[in-house]
């Protein structure tokens, strides 16, 4: 009686994507609808120019979180970045392309300092990006001594936040050749199946020669050189650096993995469901902006669309989790059923 | 003594802070000044107390800092809508403990790992009480403040109540089949659930009592003062976080001790007092909580290695 019901289920489980594709859509729907000037050439390049710090978190974030991870420490990274960027060009006068790459090097060792911390002294993710969360943070504040800032880049650096370049915002080329890089690791090489595998069963993955510690190390270190990038880029955006920059981006990021459908014990989760992910979010926070003419606690929506798309957000992902893990212990149900009544014979127990 | 090593290190380097701090700033004893600042950290002691229990049983919560904003901007508007304080101070544990039901349920029932939702129902309470409050700073009616008492009642009161709550909880997790619930599902859940423990009960409890005690420490925190914002919870979950993990409360379930917790929030509290007190600059707080907090689980890393071999 139920082999149709177990069917869609399952098919709708293979095809997280459509599902995220469906959602995208409708937003775009209901936006078009109820907003004014949504769907207008320079919105929409205004939601993606508005929202590439966060998918390049999140996109790093991936291979992180398939490893059976997390790094909660990204966002407060972008805040230290942003301000050794910003002291370098400011006070010591480093040419700003330069500085973008020392600050995505330094990004890089913030990372290597969570990997060591995690895989040579076997600590848990959790924990030590928490501690390094504050750390970086707390930097940032002590390097601008809690209020500095730091501006007056050079026009043609804030061209990298604010110009077009063949018609799109000049980052988002960036962005996708980062997403290009990352989804190459992930899904074209053996580095990318480690690190499912690495998710799926760590000690298993080290019983069949894989190097986990090693592998995962790198996962942490691409998402710490992210993080630096994106701190540029936001500086670039905003032509100010200051140490807040980037607070809770890292939640936004993680939202963005698990909306696209990535496993958050690992092991399963692929970087087009991320990017899906990534999307439906931007959408949700630039279409809230465009409606005028609705309100609610009476207010015009868009002069609340900052509240309502976070805690959009945050339903979504609690809806996402629960639908998922419900799927989940339908599906082990159904395998056990099944192994049941092939491994026995015997009628009565089946 | 090996057992309790890392409550003795953090009660050394808080009885080193204090000597220091008798001997080269000795005005930072003065009487009312020291009682007020440490009225003002009993909150954070109840949030803490919380999260310790949470981390026993292997799990965590991030949630609490939106939960103990939503608690008190509850018992806010209770109070100025001319109810008794008696009601609102239900109104905000009820809801802390709702608050904390609906984490319990995803996490022990659905078997969603803990970090995760409570890092959802996180936004989902920020974002809320934003949308709700837009911001505005809620003045509150003149029976609140100190509980209608004077202030050194009120803090007498407030210190009281923490402390009954931590050497109650202490109690409890000794000597308390409950507790001892707790110690076994963080230590093995599968183990717990062989014994006749239903390790998916505990950790739902654990969850409701974290809420519970998020709305206690939102009212010891409205007490004092007498307005409340909307955003006064942000950062509590670090801050408790820090507190447990510095007070040898091990992260991977299953071990710390309240006293450790005692101590280790007070060690972090004390941080940016005694930084003003020695006449340095205060924004090197959060760089140094977190350099505390990467001292503390690589120590337990390091120690746990050398056990091993």
């Amino acid at each position: 009686m139920s082999s149709t019901r177990s069917f869609s289920i399952k098919s709708l489980l293979a095809r997280h994507e459509t599902v995220l594709v469906l959602v995208i859509l409708l937003e775009v729907l209901l936006f078009q609808t109820l907003g004014k000037n949504f769907l207008v050439g320079k919105n929409l390049s205004n939601v993606f120019r508005h929202s590439v710090e966060i998918g390049l978190l999140a996109v790093a974030m991936t291979p992180v979180i398939l490893t059976g991870g997390i790094d909660l420490s990204v966002g407060s990274m972008m805040g230290l970045c942003a301000v050794l960027f910003g002291m370098m060009v400011n006070r010591f006068g480093l040419p700003p392309y330069l500085a973008g790459l020392v600050a995505v090097l330094f990004g890089a060792l913030g990372g290597g300092m969570n990997a060591v911390l995690i895989t040579r002294l076997n600590l848990p993710p959790l924990i030590v990006t928490l501690g390094t969360f504050s750390l970086f943070r707390g930097l940032a504040e002590a390097l601008t001594k809690g209020a500095e800032s730091y501006s007056g880049f050079p026009k043609s650096f804030l061209a990298l936040g604010n110009a077009d370049l063949a018609g799109l915002p000049a980052q988002i080329w960036v962005f996708f050749a980062v997403a290009a890089a990352i989804w190459l690791m992930v899904h074209q090489t053996t580095l990318g199946r480690s690190f499912r595998a690495i998710g799926y069963a760590s000690e298993g993955a080290r019983y069949a020669g894989i190097p986990v510690a090693r592998n995962t190390s790198l996962a942490y270190i691409i998402a710490g050189a992210v993080a630096g990038l994106a701190a540029v880029i936001l500086v670039a955006r905003l032509g100010e650096a200051r140490a807040n920059a980037g607070i809770g981006y890292e939640l936004l990021a993680i939202t963005a993995v698990v909306l696209g459908g990535v496993s958050i014990f690992g092991g399963s989760g692929t970087v087009a469901g991320t990017l899906l992910g990534w999307i439906a979010l931007a959408i949700l926070n630039n279409g809230l902006t465009r409606i005028s003419d609705y309100r609610i606690m009476d207010q015009p929506v868009a002069s609340v669309a900052r509240e309502l798309s976070g805690l959009l957000t945050g339903l979504l992902l609690l809806a996402a989790l629960a639908i998922g893990a419900t799927m989940k212990a339908l599906a082990i149900r159904r395998a056990r059923k099944q192994s049941l009544s092939k491994t026995t014979p015997n009628p009565a127990i089946s | 003594m090996s057992k309790y090593f890392r409550e003795l290190t953090v009660a050394a380097a808080l009885g080193l802070l204090m000597a220091s701090l008798a001997i080269f700033a000795p005005h930072f004893f003065q009487w009312q000044p020291f009682i007020s600042r440490l009225t003002s950290q009993m909150p954070a002691l109840a949030a803490a107390i919380g999260i310790a229990l949470v981390i026993i049983s292997r799990q965590i919560d991030i949630s609490i800092g939106s939960q103990f904003g939503m608690c008190a901007i509850i018992a806010g508007v209770t109070a100025a809508s001319g109810l008794p304080l008696g009601v609102a101070i239900f109104a905000a544990i009820g809801a802390g403990a709702a608050m904390g039901a609906l984490n319990g349920v995803l996490v022990a029932y659905l078997g969603l790992p803990s970090i995760v939702v409570t890092l959802a129902t996180m936004v989902t309470w920020q974002e809320a009480l934003r949308l709700w409050q837009q911001g505005r700073l809620l003045n509150l009616p003149a029976g609140i403040q100190w509980f209608g008492l004077s202030q050194p009642t009120g803090q007498a009161i407030v210190i009281s109540l923490a402390f009954v709550l931590l050497v109650g909880a202490a109690w409890g997790m000794k000597n308390l089949a409950a507790g001892r619930f707790i110690h076994a599902t963080g230590t093995d859940a599968e183990a717990a659930r062989l014994a006749g423990i239903d390790p998916r009960h505990t950790t739902f409890a654990v969850f409701v009592l974290m809420g519970g005690l998020a709305g206690l420490a939102a009212v010891l925190n409205l007490v004092q003062s007498p307005q409340v914002q909307p955003n006064c919870g942000d950062g509590l979950e670090l801050k408790a976080i820090a507190a447990a993990v510095v007070g040898g409360v091990a992260i991977s379930g299953g071990r710390g001790t309240l006293w450790g917790v005692l101590l280790g929030m007070l060690l972090l509290a004390n941080v940016n007092p005694a930084l003003t007190h020695f006449h340095q600059p205060p924004y090197w707080e959060k760089a140094i909580q977190g350099l505390v907090i990467l001292l503390a689980v690589v120590a337990d890393g390091i120690r746990s290695r050398k056990t091993k071999i």
